[in-house]
């Protein structure tokens, strides 16, 4: 569906894209993760044919994004960062424009606008001027211009920003919706909407593509291999009994209250939990709970777009794979 | 052509949906009322034959004030408020936005002009008017109003926002309506003098007018006002597209 090679895009001063090469296969929902101004808007610009890449190429569905820009317009559903609308038009009336500007024929045009609307659950507000909507009957008219013209490939840019939780799962349910028959790119800077929507993640930062791959490589690098112990009270030698399991290399030990927490490090990277199960069950400790050591995916992000640590390196590496997937 | 139907149909409905078009419409017809009544005053008065086509003479300047108010939104309201985005990547070309939004002014005009015209009827109830001559005359005026507005949306399309392409339009189209104040000051005692003086009046849009208002149709006002309106819907179609190459 998307090709995009070698693309750089530099602006005066500033080199917002640095050699982006990257893949979606039709049919993908794929997230595009990374802090602002990493380079995330830049690339959609392109690839909606808004604005040329400085050098590289990228085509959609077979078309180049330059050359053949009006054949990319023609299979693309666009929603730009702080969807932008026109506040004077009536919802229905703006859909409607929408379409045509798609050069949908007139017969097909009431039928795409109803079920736009409907998709995007916006009916009991046809009537209502774009202006006096709440902001999340706005994003949501925009997700419905973006799709009215039955697309094959959706960009959405910011799609969930600002809006409330509600709202939010809302537009989510909309674009999982979207994502069962179309291929769908959207750009976030919130890891748990990549993790909630998403088969697929590019984390971008600085104009560079740091890690891409399949959102389950992505959870594999958010745990340490530690596996944790969360113990009531504090057992004495629970420590040392740890320590002498076979397998594990070191234990740190952690007080919270009148509680202890122990992370386990195994040597090579084996599964311990089993010995430290039976170890507990043995020593008749209170175990409130135990299993793997995870990172939150903020810090796994932190991490991977200050491009050093070994999730980043490790992530690379899959994503090699990824690509083209 | 379908695109550009929409395309035109939205910005007529932007014009009527704001209070500008009403503004613009009364204060027209108030400053029209007002010059036809001292007009007619003065040609009882003084027993003199009264002409609509000074009138309409008098309306063509006004569009210098009008001019920057019709078009200042037209491009860089779309570039303010991010929409222009959602306009160019649909599937339609610069040039199509670009001539949609110009006819949109051009329809725009027609209802500006349409209240004078119950002035011609009332004038002609109560006495001859020449009807060649206003005829013509609505032409000119039709004409050089459109030539102000191909140069207001250029200057839309290069400004980012209204407040700005309304003053340099307004400068640009006020200096015009002056070159037929300014043109004879110019000394033509040496050569450079004298070509200066050549280009400023052959710049002045409101002595190509007399032509029209006398009733004549001159190829040279023709080709004069209709190739400033291409030359500023070219430059305007470029701007537009520059975003491309810059």
């Amino acid at each position: 569906m998307i090709e995009v090679r070698n693309l750089t895009k530099v602006y005066p001063g500033a080199v917002a894209l640095d050699d982006i090469s990257f893949s979606v296969a039709k049919g993908e929902i794929v997230g595009f993760l990374g802090p602002n101004g990493a380079g995330k808007s830049t690339t959609m610009r392109i690839l909606t044919g808004f604005i040329p890449p400085t050098t590289g190429s990228a085509t959609v569905a077979g078309f180049d994004v330059v050359r053949q820009s009006l054949e990319v317009r023609r299979r693309v559903g666009y929603l730009p960062e702080n969807n932008p609308l026109y506040p004077e038009m009536r919802v229905e009336e703006y859909l409607e424009f929408r379409a045509t500007l798609h050069q949908l024929p007139r017969s097909r045009r009431a039928a795409a606008v109803d079920s736009a609307l409907e998709r995007c659950s916006l009916g009991d507000v046809r009537e209502r001027i774009v202006g006096h909507l709440s902001k999340g009957y706005r994003q949501r008219l925009g997700l419905a211009e973006a799709i009215v013209h039955d697309p094959e490939l959706v960009i959405l840019d910011e799609p969930t920003i600002g809006l409330d939780p509600i709202q939010v799962r809302h537009v989510r349910e909309v674009i999982r919706e979207l994502g069962r028959e179309r291929t769908v790119i959207l750009s976030t800077h919130i890891l748990s909407e990549v993790e909630k929507m998403c088969s697929r993640v590019l984390i971008i930062n600085r104009g560079r593509l740091v890690a891409s791959g399949p959102l389950e490589d992505i959870h594999k690098f958010t745990t340490t291999g530690r596996t944790r112990l969360d113990l009531r009270g504090a057992p004495s030698g629970a420590r040392e009994a740890l320590g002498k399991l076979p397998g594990v290399a070191n234990v740190v030990e952690v007080s919270r209250g009148n509680d202890r927490t122990f992370f386990v490090e195994p040597r090579d990277g084996s599964d311990v939990r089993s010995e430290v199960f039976r170890r507990a069950v043995e020593a008749k400790w209170e175990v409130l709970e135990m299993g793997p050591e995870r990172v939150s995916l903020e810090d796994a992000f932190v991490e991977l777009t200050d491009r050093s640590g070994p999730v980043a390196d490790a992530l690379g590496a899959a994503g090699e794979k990824g690509v083209g997937a | 052509m379908r695109s550009i139907a929409a395309l035109v149909r939205r910005e007529l409905g932007v014009y009527f949906v704001n209070p500008m078009a009403y503004i613009i419409l009364t204060a027209l017809m108030l400053i029209f009322g007002v010059m036809f009544y001292s007009e007619t005053n003065t040609a009882a008065q003084w027993s003199r034959p009264f002409t609509f086509s000074n009138l309409l003479g008098a309306i063509a300047q006004l569009m210098v004030f009008v001019a920057p108010l019709v078009t200042m939104r037209l491009v860089a309201e779309e570039k303010n408020r991010g929409t222009i985005e959602t306009l160019m990547t649909a599937p339609v070309t610069e040039f199509q936005v670009i001539l949609a939004k110009y006819l949109a002014t051009l329809i725009f005009l027609l209802y500006l002009l349409l209240p004078t015209v119950a002035h011609v009827i009332l004038a002609g109830k109560y006495g001859t008017v020449d009807v060649t001559e206003t005829l013509t005359g609505y032409l000119g005026v039709y004409l050089i109003t459109a030539s102000l507005f191909a140069i207001g949306l250029f200057v839309s399309t290069i400004c980012g926002s209204q407040i700005t392409a309304g003053v340099i339009t307004f400068v640009i189209t006020f200096m015009l309506l002056l070159t037929t104040v300014l043109a004879p000051m110019i000394s033509d005692a040496n050569w450079w003098g004298k070509q200066l003086r050549a280009v400023v009046e052959a710049l002045d849009p409101f002595r190509y007018l007399q032509d029209f208002l006398r009733g004549i149709i001159d190829t040279r006002p023709l080709v004069y006002f209709l190739s400033l309106i291409v030359f500023f819907l070219f430059l305007s179609v470029r701007a537009l597209e520059s975003r491309r190459w810059r």
